[in-house]
């Protein structure tokens, strides 16, 4: 059976590998290419956020009654990660791939610590806290 | 516990690592002095009271010095432990380490005994501090991880280190060295080397690798078992020597997981998914095989002198791995931090330390190792390299105030001011 953990732990092993395919892009130059893998990393991450941020973050406040600690916190850092995208998005428009490895590299350590957090104790304490709700939160967050 | 882990404003002030940090090259610097003017043959017997002296200065002045740095980083980061006054305990820690560091390695080099008293003292206070904390923090954390299981053995591993190397100061203080004195200076190198320098490197390899790099994870036998496999290991060793039994099986076991461990490290990075070039990255590869040599040269006792195993194992492996980090925590650090405040344009992470100068120094801290080996064939080498070791360390220091530099004039505008960064 699925657990909130390892649910959304895949979803950022998905993600790790769509930032690898764009830098990947951006590094051979092929602009056009980067163009799309950009396009696609940022849906899916953006998916990723949008499947914490309006099942499982309102879900988990609800029943810890904590509105105000982790989740606010999670969603400050999407918010930063999201920022850095449109800088990504400006590097590869104006074709600058030195620009846009050093952004990059700020976004992957900031999402990389982000995951870290909350793969080491944010889901682990929604699987605990959730119990029965966890397999309807997982139902909930696939049909996003 | 969690939620104080999770914000910003839990962490330590920004300050407290780079104190740390910029404080350990200033070791380097001495060490590079007493290699230089200290005889060679002293220096390569592990007995002499100079060696003593140097080898304190880099496991205390260096390699303590950026492990307590980054400890008090990565403590609410990693495992949701929050240092509740953190800038008296950095002063506590950081101070009383730096005293006793320089009390006890000049109570040897220089032969003045007042001083181990003082460094008794002194150093008590710093890993005391330290180490309570951290094990009442990290035996608190409810959710575990290998990270958070190799900090906790590390802790432990610590205090234990310490206690040896009490023991050891007073037979130096009393002049009493019984029939037990040689068991405890190999259990205390032993716990110093596998237990606390190899346990925080495992733990927080094991995390930084696939974190920093977008790298392989290691396999989870070795995240889980290896730690505690190694802890236990210590503890058997100590048995095999008091009662002098043959220690080569036991022997073998370090090496074939140390070995284990650096293989994987080096698979992980060699298939990164980041196609970025990286100069950290010679560093961690550097270290790694470094790790693999000096256990090769331990298991088959190759020289007559351990000279050759420690600067292998000392400079290759510890120094290589530690300078590789700081250059990642560092500019990490800076940019979060102030992308965090909500700085809206900010250098990127490159930008804060210039790579064209980390390549340099990789370049000068290679080729000093380098030349610290041949000094044990031909010793009038260890001039080279105690001159490049210096240079080594100075460029070392300057990336990392520079890096420093910049976050500061940053931190001083206003966050919706461009200009300080022009």
């Amino acid at each position: 059976m699925d657990t909130i953990s390892s649910f959304l732990t895949s979803d950022h092993r998905a993600c790790d590998v769509e930032f690898a395919n764009l830098e990947n892009a951006v590094a051979s130059q092929d602009w056009e290419e980067s163009q799309k893998q950009l396009e696609k990393f940022s849906t899916d991450l953006t998916h990723h956020f949008a499947m914490e941020e309006t099942v499982m973050f309102p879900t988990f406040e609800e029943v810890t009654g904590m509105t105000q600690g982790p989740t606010m916190i999670m969603r400050m850092e999407h918010s930063q990660m999201r920022n850095i995208l449109e800088d990504l998005k400006a590097d590869i428009e104006k074709k600058d791939k030195n620009h846009f490895f050093g952004v990059s590299e700020s976004l992957m350590m900031l999402m990389q610590q982000h995951n870290m957090k909350e793969e080491q104790m944010l889901y682990a304490m929604a699987d605990m806290h959730l119990g029965s709700l966890v397999s309807k939160v997982i139902e909930d967050m696939k049909a996003i | 516990m969690f939620n104080q882990g999770l914000s910003l404003d839990q962490a330590p002030p920004i300050n407290i690592p780079f104190r740390f940090f910029l404080s350990a090259p200033f070791f380097g610097v001495l060490m590079s002095f007493v290699f230089f003017f200290v005889p060679f043959n002293e220096l390569s017997n592990q007995y002499s009271h100079f060696a003593i002296g140097l080898i304190h200065l880099f496991t205390l002045g260096i390699l303590s010095m950026i492990i307590f740095g980054a400890m008090q980083q990565m403590m609410p980061v990693l495992a949701g432990a929050v240092i509740k006054k953190p800038k008296l305990f950095a002063n506590i820690v950081h101070s009383s380490l730096v005293l006793g560091t320089l009390f006890l390695s000049f109570s040897f080099i220089l032969g003045i005994k007042f001083l181990l008293h003082l460094a008794v003292l002194f150093l008590s206070i710093a890993f005391l501090t330290f180490f309570i904390l951290s094990i009442k923090l990290l035996f608190n954390v409810k959710y575990l991880t290998s990270t958070v299981k190799a900090m906790r053995l590390f802790s432990i591993a610590g205090i234990i280190t310490l206690c040896f190397g009490l023991y050891l100061a007073i037979s130096h203080i009393n002049l009493n060295f019984d029939e037990n004195y040689y068991i405890f200076v190999f259990l205390h190198i032993l716990f110093a080397s596998f237990g606390f320098a190899l346990l925080i490197i495992m733990g927080v390899s094991f995390q930084v690798i696939p974190m920093f790099y977008v790298a392989l994870d290691f396999p989870k036998f070795i995240q889980n078992k290896t730690p505690l496999i190694l802890f236990i290991l210590l503890f058997i060793s100590a048995v095999f020597f008091y009662f002098d039994i043959n220690f080569l099986i036991l022997k073998l076991a370090f090496v074939v997981l140390m070995i284990s461990f650096s293989f994987y490290g080096l698979k992980s990075l060699n298939n990164r998914r980041r196609p970025v070039f990286d100069a950290t990255l010679w560093y961690w590869k550097l270290s790694l095989s470094s790790l693999i040599i000096a256990m090769i040269i331990w298991l088959f006792d190759f020289f007559e002198s351990s000279y050759i195993l420690a600067i292998v194992f000392a400079f290759g492996f510890l120094y290589s791995l530690l300078q590789g980090m700081v250059y990642k925590i560092i500019p990490f650090l800076s940019w979060f931090h102030l992308s965090s405040k909500g700085y809206f344009k900010l250098p990127t992470i490159r930008e804060f330390i210039d790579e064209k100068y980390i390549k340099i120094h990789f370049f000068i801290h290679f080729i000093s190792i380098i030349f610290f080996v041949l000094s044990y064939f031909q010793n009038s080498f260890i001039y080279v390299a105690a001159v490049l070791f210096l240079a080594s360390n100075i460029l070392f220091f300057i990336n990392c105030l520079n890096a420093i530099i910049k976050y500061t004039a940053i931190a001083k505008t206003n966050p919706m001011d461009l200009s300080a960064f022009k």
